[in-house]
């Protein structure tokens, strides 16, 4: 099939389709309006169902009733507007109920700025919302994988019934690339299952409830929820590796930054560096086992440099993953500031001897 | 005559029978059932009774079965509801009003194809008494859970059920914009002017000079402004809807509500319009009252301001 130069946001809107999501609800924000500016073109075309919501509050509790109601549906928002989701992907988790939550995350705190950053990571990879759940995060360095990510996190929705987020970055969401989709029109709808509500027309009546007044009962749905976790760590850990095998110096970045970072350490390889890069895709289930792995196989005295774009988020997972085996350097701007490939390169070459 | 089959485990003695009866022949008991409650016994004889069943139409607790001078039940339990015995205190109304619905839906042949969504506050456990697919919502949220279950599948009958505390105040926006989108929903609303669950704090609705746990002396409308007439102020959306005002405090209110929710859903079923009935109702523990005084209490405070009736219908159905 052939490219097409396409915005990330829009190119995320069409591979939603492709995924066979044709339920939209959101709100607009920046950096993320045109995915709903997309879709509500493009969804009437499909018959396909566009919803601009009062709020991302409602917005995220729409997504509740139309996943529980047992369709492919999806939101898209930005870091302010993420936080006010918080709420409904809480009892999404709780109820079991599949959605994908698209955050081009901009800068931070508060109403911060409209220009991209990272500084939602914690928000992402700890749950977010109240009480022991956890998405899945997917964190795209390119549209192309933005768009590739898309279909896996409707898979991986209706796998887990979880919600799924897709964490991109302004810089993803707002730039133009050739992006190349590997399906055709809409893809199809979610398959028939035993727990959507859909009138109990011929069948036992179904509830989508997260209330648990019984401690035994709630533990239960805790130590669930928890189960599902862990076997989402053991089978959907996805990751890049990049640069030299065994490095002076490992960079661990995610998204945009990890692609900057690449392009710093094709500088400082042609100058005949050992550098290399480790990339979680999956940001949660993070790629603990696999990132020692590649900090294992470095020379004594290697360094590891955890680059951002915040004042220091993913460092906490990477010195998890280093389990104190060595020391982790951090390089981040914040602020909606983002590191060139210069900078990045000039940083390492301090690093290494 | 008739005669009446009195349930005495579901019973909690809360009398709104005893008050109902036109001829006086239900009074409150002394015996205790398994639950503690001291349900009522009939006392008349079949020779007595009329069978006008107003005993179970004000019954809060499906406790109560009528029979006609040939033995016929003319009061049947409606099968939308679960055989679960209901949470509510004695004398709530939040039972009466789950069986309006489930009779409306029952008898417009719908029950296998609604969806119900219950709010957060009293009603929180009302899945566990409908007898049909439920979501239960986040405080609030109801109207949107309810706007993205109907757009996913509107086909089916999508409503939800909320309280005060959830409709008018924590979820303010979400019913101004499904209504104002004119959702192809129907949403019940349960006015009792307080907050049930928490423990009878003021709520959006609570009457001037009411006296609640956070308006110890009463509320005072200078610092907490007015009760809120939420069916007024949705009936002046421009966007077309089915906005009504009934009660349940007593049988023949209760009557009447049940007219209003058959028309609201009758609208949705004809993917007319959005509707909306708000229904008065009584919380007699933290209103600090009787069932039958706090029955009276509607009638007297909450009436006057919260009139009852219907506010708006779509034009097309107004000739």
């Amino acid at each position: 099939m052939s490219k097409v130069l396409m915005k990330g946001n829009e190119a995320l809107g069409e591979a939603a389709i492709r995924a066979g999501c044709v339920h939209f609800f959101g709100y607009p924000i920046t950096p993320q309006t045109e995915i709903p500016e997309y879709l509500c073109k493009r969804l009437p075309e499909v018959g396909g169902v566009f919803l601009q919501a009062e709020s991302e509050v409602a917005a995220i509790h729409m997504v509740y009733g139309a996943a529980g109601a047992g369709v492919r549906c999806m939101t898209s928002s930005s870091s302010p507007g993420i936080s006010l989701m918080a709420e409904g992907m809480s009892y999404i988790a709780a109820c079991e109920l599949p959605c994908v939550v698209i955050n081009m995350m901009r800068a931070g705190p508060g109403l911060g700025g409209i220009l991209p950053a990272q500084s939602d990571y914690f928000q992402a990879t700890r749950g977010h919302g109240h009480g022991d759940y956890q998405c899945i995060v997917l964190a795209p360095a390119s549209v192309q994988e933005a768009v590739d990510l898309m279909t896996l996190a409707f898979d991986l929705a209706e796998k887990y019934r979880n919600p799924v987020m897709v964490c991109a970055d302004g810089m993803i969401g707002q730039m133009m690339e050739p992006v190349e989709f590997r399906t055709e029109g809409r893809g199809p709808p979610m398959a028939e299952n035993d727990w959507a509500l859909t009138g109990c027309e011929g069948r036992p009546r179904r509830i989508v409830n997260s209330l648990h007044l019984a401690p035994e009962q709630n533990f239960a749905c805790n130590v669930r929820l928890k189960e599902k976790y862990d076997r989402a760590a053991r089978e959907e850990v996805r990751f890049e590796v990049y640069g030299d095998e065994r490095p002076d110096l490992l960079v661990v970045a995610f998204g945009t930054m990890a692609r900057i970072s690449k392009s710093a350490i094709d500088d400082l390889r042609r100058e005949g560096r050992r550098v290399g890069l480790f990339r979680p895709i999956t940001l949660n289930p993070w790629p603990y086992a696999r990132c020692r792995a590649a900090m294992d196989a470095m020379p004594v005295g290697a360094k590891v440099l955890d680059v951002e774009m915040s004042m220091g988020q993913m460092i906490y997972d990477v010195k998890l993953a280093a389990e104190g085996t060595r020391a982790i350097e951090f390089f981040g701007k914040a602020g909606g500031l983002v590191p060139s490939p210069d900078e990045v390169a000039e940083r390492i070459r301090a690093l290494l001897p | 005559m008739g005669h009446i089959a009195i349930e005495q485990v579901r019973c909690k003695g809360c009398g709104r029978c005893v008050v109902a009866c036109p001829k006086n022949l239900i009074e409150y008991g002394t015996e205790l059932n398994e639950r503690g409650y001291a349900y009522v016994v009939f006392k008349g004889s079949p020779e007595q009774c009329g069978g006008c069943t107003l005993c179970a139409v004000s019954c809060p607790d499906q406790g109560i079965e009528v029979y006609n001078s040939r033995d016929r039940k003319v009061f049947v339990n409606t099968t939308g509801l679960t055989e679960a015995m209901t949470h509510y205190c004695p004398g709530c109304t939040h039972g009466v009003v789950h069986r309006l619905v489930a009779e409306v839906l029952e008898e417009m042949g719908l029950l296998g194809r609604t969806i119900g969504i219950a709010p957060v506050g009293c009603s929180v456990l009302a899945y566990e008494y409908f007898n049909f697919d439920m979501f239960e919502a986040a405080h609030g949220r109801a109207p949107a859970v309810a706007t993205g279950a109907k757009r996913a599948r509107p086909d089916r009958i999508v409503f939800t059920y909320q309280g005060d505390g959830d409709l008018a105040s924590i979820g303010g926006n979400e019913i101004l914009h499904a209504a104002n989108r004119g959702e192809k929903i129907t949403v019940i609303f349960l006015n009792n002017a307080i907050y049930g669950m928490t423990g009878g704090q003021m709520a959006p609705t609570t009457m001037p000079g009411q006296k609640t746990t956070t308006t110890p002396f009463g509320r005072d409308t200078a610092d907490t402004g007015q009760p809120l007439r939420v069916a007024e102020m949705l009936a002046t959306l421009q966007t077309p809807a089915f906005i009504a005002r009934g009660t349940s405090h007593d049988a023949k209110g209760t009557l009447k509500t049940k007219k209003l929710i058959k028309e609201a859903f009758e609208h949705q079923a004809a993917g007319r319009c959005f509707s909306f009935v708000e229904v008065l109702s009584t919380c007699p523990t933290n209103w600090g009252m009787s069932p039958n005084e706090a029955s009276d209490w509607v009638e007297e405070a909450m009436i006057p301001y919260y009139p009852l009736g219907i506010l708006k219908r779509p034009e097309a159905v107004k000739a």
